[in-house]
């Protein structure tokens, strides 16, 4: 059980990481790239959350925050793409 | 037995989230960024739904875990390619540090 706890932590961390580069990306390219891996993240810590009390309600919030995830990336993307410099 | 194996793998893709993390603050460039983002999008989040799936005894919960990572094994490559190539189009990214640049070349086709 604790080894699943320092899991979580080591999540929190990569968390940081991506809330690092999506406040401070010099390019919005860069924002995108942060908000993604944040989202990918909080999937895998939802997981690991529900590993750690053994339940299986938020299971399904991580479905739907992987499907809105890849949603948001993929308009940013064709947001990025039409703004010609 | 089960719980040491599931704790491993959690283990495991919780150390490549960390890496990731790590990786988003040390990298200089645009696209090496993408490259380390997108290793938790795949491995870790199979290695952790993997361990989950040997910890959490509920019934429904493997399908969902399941769901979850061929989601995930679909949509995070393809969303990754994306944001490249978006940022490659717009031109915010370090072309010295290119070595070589092939989607240029069919860009122009």
């Amino acid at each position: 059980m604790i080894v699943i706890g320092i899991a979580l932590a080591l999540i929190a961390v990569g968390g940081a990481g991506f809330l690092y580069r999506l406040a401070v990306g010099p390019s919005l390219a860069d924002r995108v790239v942060g908000l993604d891996g944040l989202l990918t993240v909080m999937v895998t810590g939802v997981i690991a959350w529900c590993a750690y009390a053994d339940q299986g309600f938020y299971l399904t919030v991580g479905v739907v925050v992987a499907l809105v995830a890849f949603l948001g990336t993929s308009a940013f993307a064709r947001f990025v793409e039409g703004k010609r410099r | 037995m089960t719980g040491v194996i599931g704790s491993v793998l959690i283990l495991s893709g919780a150390l490549l989230c960390a890496l990731a993390g790590i990786g988003q603050v040390r990298f200089r460039d645009l696209f090496t960024r993408i490259h380390i983002a997108t290793k938790p999008a795949t491995l870790g989040v199979l290695l952790i739904g993997t361990g989950a799936m040997f910890r959490i005894d509920i019934p429904g919960a493997i399908s969902l875990l399941a769901l979850m990572i061929i989601l995930q094994f679909i949509t995070a490559p393809v969303s990754a390619h994306l944001v490249g190539r978006a940022a490659h189009r717009h031109g915010d990214w370090d072309r010295d540090a290119a070595v070589v640049d092939q989607l240029a070349e069919t860009d122009q086709l």
